[in-house]
């Protein structure tokens, strides 16, 4: 636990960093591919990799394989959820372009104490949770970044639907619940679409039906052979095969009797 | 003004009531049903205005979406586009409001100039929902009109609608716009200026929406534009990239989120206090309906029940109609046969016209009695129903839930006919089921052949014709079933079409409704006895009286009745016996006249014909007297009978009671053993469908397919009759 303590420079905190990387993706790093990700030359990646290796975070000698000690491995994540968790918060909340928001928070991570890091992920989170943000306040957001302005006529919208939904006891885009094939649904519950997987012909026709993100359907019955089912959506009963249902993905909304 | 001619297209979604509303406003005859997509026919009608205009009306095929997926949808905005209609009337179920609105948005894309019917709205009253009409029209910016097709309600003031927006109709109206979010506005953007830059199919489309088509990779509008110019690869090419791109990022494709900005619109639109309800009704009397009606035990055993129920109203009810029918004809018969001549004229008229038309004209009551509960139950919804329970059945045999209305309408349930069934596959859109169903459809009991069979239930079955003819049906459903499958794994291998289907609210049918609907089927019924049956059943006359018995012949016959004449009187003398005798002289001679009937048939085309496919058809058991009766029948099924009295009791068909009369005859007949009779019954019910049907497959398909269709069944029916024939003479 004396790696939390320890303060790493920016400098070793990013070989640090690509190290974990490199072992994640390839299972092992090399020297040379320190060198080419960091765009430093060879010479100067051994020096850090003994001066890392000294402090006890890697497992290094010249010529083979760099590995992370358990403690190297501890900091490595840490410095990578404070990159991973600015470069979401740049994209998701201010609609930043990755390319960017990776470079950025690249140059951030190091700078920026924990604390702030930890409002920063709490934030990002609080906005995705909140029934009155949510991911599509968020998107709005982007929107209207890049041309809307916003008028009091699409708040007004924008707000009852969000308490609507609130109401009813869904909101979009809830984090955490698994995606279901609306075929799995029994008689009586109730699924929130979260997507349709593919496009063109019959999936176009079901769209068109009202089979879109974010609708409530519930399974009403199974037809007698087993086959096609009856669903409710959008105040209509619609009738559709199993082989289609498969393609539906649903979150399951609990029916609140 | 007052003598302008508008033209205003009726649109809406399936099951909207607009063919209701249609028949209020032209009150024509247009054909309506509660089964999703029936009216696929082009319907017209002329309305005149109280300040004199005219209104021409076209209603456009129920479509839930302007997108190039079935044919209707097409048809319909190509109606749009290039009849360019004054104003266009769309129709909404206000009950499925928001589903509803998804059509309107389209038309409105477009830039037609639409005005909202919104109708049921006794139903949306009854739900207590309240729909703001006034709020809704000023968001859209276009006029809205609360009706009730059912009662004519809110009609009058559609067209007056659509009048005065046809009259401030400006050049061009700027077509309605919905923002697609971030992803996809910028596209749009950039589609547009290069579609307006390049002129691309700008003469017929409006470029943003050629745009949205673009991105929802429609087949026709992407097909039009390779030919309209290179525009069309690059535009094609970009949609590839954004498409990759948005599945990368958002794990969703163009067309998906435009429906879903589409939906969100509406969802905005409705939100705006246009739409509110004060209890969630969620249960309602439809649900509760269905709770029973399809469940899971309960539904086939109530689907079966009906059916039957109608196949026993039909025919015991029908049976009183029928013989009044009857006795008409016999009448008319007798009439002419009193006010003419004897001769061929005479002969003609009563034998060929009067006996054949009349055959056919009796079943009329049983077809209205049919019709009359099939059209009442397609106009409530139960057909979709039917369609749903039975689509895993159908699915089994390579068909489709949406295969077993033509099979209903041919007669499945028996007095249908195959031609309008063969037109209901429409309704398929799988090219492979329609087929199937098409080719299997005629196999169905309808009501030319039902003629028939209760005229060869009654001679063969009499202990319990009902039941026999009962059996008959399920028979011609389990050939049409097998015969569809074997079909799907043989000559039309593929994969099965989704089952997308709406069900639709149970709506209690108006009288007036199901009265017009019933009266098309019954009159076109009536109008085929008219025609083609008459000039078939004066053709097969003619075929089976020339050429006449030469008079040689003739005198042979003569003069061997006066040997039995002269001979008897020299036995007996004038003894006691004479009574006695004198009955059985009558009876040689009746013998005698018989045997003339049978050897002037026999010389006649029809008796030759007969007699010379003895030989083919002597392996299925068939008698000569039946070869002609089947032959004359391909023409139209119900000269079977006609066709069959003719052949066995040719002079005294002036008895008219005939398919009593004929079933009696044949039951006595010898050459009909059981086995006999199980071939013609089947070989009856699988051959050649008529002629009227093979023209109507053909125009629905192919002239290949219809002459497939033809031959195919000929030869299997022949296949499944020398079976039956030969295994069933092992037993009987």
């Amino acid at each position: 636990m004396t790696a939390a303590t320890l303060t790493l420079s920016a400098n070793m905190e990013d070989y640090l960093e690509t190290i974990f990387i490199l072992i994640r993706e390839k299972t092992v790093a090399r020297s040379r591919d320190i060198a080419r990700l960091l765009s430093v030359n060879r010479s100067s990646v051994t020096g850090a990799l003994q001066a890392l290796s000294r402090n006890g975070l890697v497992n290094y000698e010249p010529y083979g394989y760099v590995t992370l000690t358990r403690e190297g491995a501890e900091v490595a994540e840490k410095i990578l959820r404070r990159h991973e968790a600015l470069r979401d918060f740049f994209v998701r909340v201010l609609a930043i372009d990755s390319d960017e928001a990776d470079e950025a928070a690249c140059r951030m991570e190091h700078g920026i104490s924990k604390h702030i890091v930890d409002r920063l992920i709490d934030f990002a989170e609080f906005v995705e949770v909140c029934p009155r943000a949510g991911a599509k306040w968020v998107h709005g957001f982007g929107y209207q970044c890049r041309e809307a302005s916003i008028s009091k006529d699409t708040c007004e919208r924008c707000i009852t639907r969000c308490l609507d939904e609130f109401k009813q006891g869904v909101r979009q885009d809830q984090p955490g619940k698994p995606d279901v094939p609306l075929k799995e649904l029994k008689p009586g519950e109730k699924g929130q679409i979260s997507r349709i997987a593919g496009a063109g012909g019959v999936k176009q026709r079901i769209r068109d039906m009202g089979v879109t993100k974010g609708s409530l359907v519930e399974v009403v019955r199974i037809a007698p052979m087993g086959d096609p089912m009856d669903v409710k959506l959008k105040g209509y009963h619609l009738s559709l095969r199993k082989d289609e249902a498969e393609d539906i993905l649903v979150k399951k909304v609990d029916t609140r009797e | 003004m007052s003598d302008k001619v508008l033209y205003v297209a009726v649109a809406g979604q399936p099951n909207s009531g607009k063919s209701t509303m249609f028949n209020a406003m032209t009150g024509a005859t247009a054909r309506v049903g509660n089964y999703p997509g029936i009216s696929v026919e082009r319907t017209e009608g002329n309305v005149r205005l109280p300040d004199g205009t005219t209104i021409r009306l076209v209603d456009l095929p129920g479509t839930y979406s302007l997108t190039a997926y079935s044919q209707e949808e097409v048809i319909a905005r190509n109606v749009i586009f290039n009849e360019k209609p004054d104003a266009v009337i769309n129709l909404l179920d206000a009950t499925s409001l928001e589903r509803s609105l998804y059509l309107t948005l389209q038309t409105m894309e477009i830039g037609a100039n639409v005005v909202i019917g919104l109708n049921m709205m006794d139903e949306v009253k009854k739900q207590h929902i309240h729909i703001d009409s006034e709020k809704l029209s000023a968001l859209l910016g276009v006029p809205v009109v609360e009706c009730c097709a059912r009662r004519g309600m809110g009609a009058d003031k559609l067209l007056e609608m659509a009048r005065q927006q046809a009259l401030a109709r400006p050049e061009t109206i700027e077509p309605l716009y919905i923002s697609y979010g971030p992803d996809i506005d910028p596209v749009l953007e950039e589609f547009t200026a290069k579609i307006e830059a390049a002129g691309f199919m700008t003469e017929r489309y409006p470029a943003r929406w050629l745009a949205i088509k673009y991105l929802e990779e429609d087949e026709v509008i992407v097909a039009q534009g390779r030919k309209a110019g290179p525009l069309g690869q690059a535009l094609e090419q970009r949609v590839a990239e954004v498409s990759a791109a948005l599945q990368a990022t958002r794990n969703t494709y163009p067309e998906a989120m435009i429906a879903d900005y589409r939906y969100g619109f509406i969802n905005g639109l409705t939100r705006q206090d246009v739409i509110s309800r004060e209890d969630d009704m969620r249960f309602n009397y439809s649900d509760k309906i269905d709770k029973v009606v399809t469940h899971r035990l309960l539904g086939p055993v109530i689907m079966c029940m009906l059916l039957y129920a109608m196949f026993y109203i039909t025919f015991t009810l029908g049976a009183y109609p029928q013989g009044w029918v009857e006795n008409l004809f016999a009448l008319l018969g007798a009439l002419v046969e009193s006010a003419l001549p004897e001769g061929l004229l005479r002969s003609m008229i009563v034998n060929g016209a009067i006996d054949g038309v009349g055959a056919v004209m009796s079943f009329t009551p049983l077809i209205l009695l049919m019709f009359l509960m099939l059209v009442f139950l397609e106009d409530l919804g139960y057909m979709g129903r039917v369609a749903y329970m039975l689509d895993r059945v159908m699915q089994t045999f390579g068909l489709h839930g949406a295969s077993v209305m033509p099979f209903i309408i041919s007669g499945g349930l028996p007095g249908g006919c195959a031609v309008p069934g063969v037109m209901a596959a429409r309704t398929l859109r799988s090219k492979r089921e329609r087929l199937a169903t098409i080719f299997t459809a005629p196999f169905m009991v309808c009501g030319a052949k039902t003629t028939a069979f209760i005229m060869l239930t009654a001679a063969f079955f009499p202990e319990n014709p009902t039941r026999a003819m009962f059996i008959i049906v399920l028979l011609a459903w389990a050939f049409a079933l097998l015969t569809a499958l074997l079909l799907r794994k043989t000559v039309i291998r593929g994969a099965s079409t989704p089952f997308i289907m709406e069900l639709p609210p149970y709506r209690l049918p108006t009288l007036h409704g199901v009265l017009i609907h019933t009266w098309d089927r019954v009159w076109q019924y009536i109008k085929k006895a008219g025609t083609v049956i008459l000039a078939v059943s004066i053709l097969m006359w003619a075929l089976m009286t020339f050429p006449e018995l030469p008079e040689a012949e003739r005198e042979a016959f003569e003069a061997q009745r006066r040997g039995i004449e002269q001979q008897a009187r020299a036995h007996t003398g004038d003894g006691p016996s004479g009574q006695i005798a004198e009955g059985l002289i009558t009876d040689a001679l009746t013998a005698m006249d018989d045997a003339e009937a049978q050897a002037s048939l026999l010389h006649t085309f029809a008796g030759r014909l007969g007699k010379g496919l003895e030989p083919v058809t002597q392996y299925a058991g068939f008698p000569w007297q039946a070869n002609i009766a089947l032959i004359g029948a391909f023409a139209a099924k119900e000269v079977f009978v006609s066709t069959m009295a003719t052949t066995y009791s040719m002079n005294s068909a002036a008895e008219i009671e005939e398919s009593t009369d004929l079933s009696k005859r044949l039951a006595t007949d010898p050459a009909y053993t059981r086995p006999v009779v199980f071939s013609l019954i089947v070989f009856l019910l699988l051959y050649a469908p008529c002629l009227v049907t093979v023209v109507a497959i053909i125009r629905e398909t192919s002239l290949g397919w219809g002459l497939f269709t033809l031959f195919g069944s000929l030869a299997f029916s022949y296949l499944v009759a020398v079976g039956v024939y030969q295994l069933s003479s092992l037993f009987f």
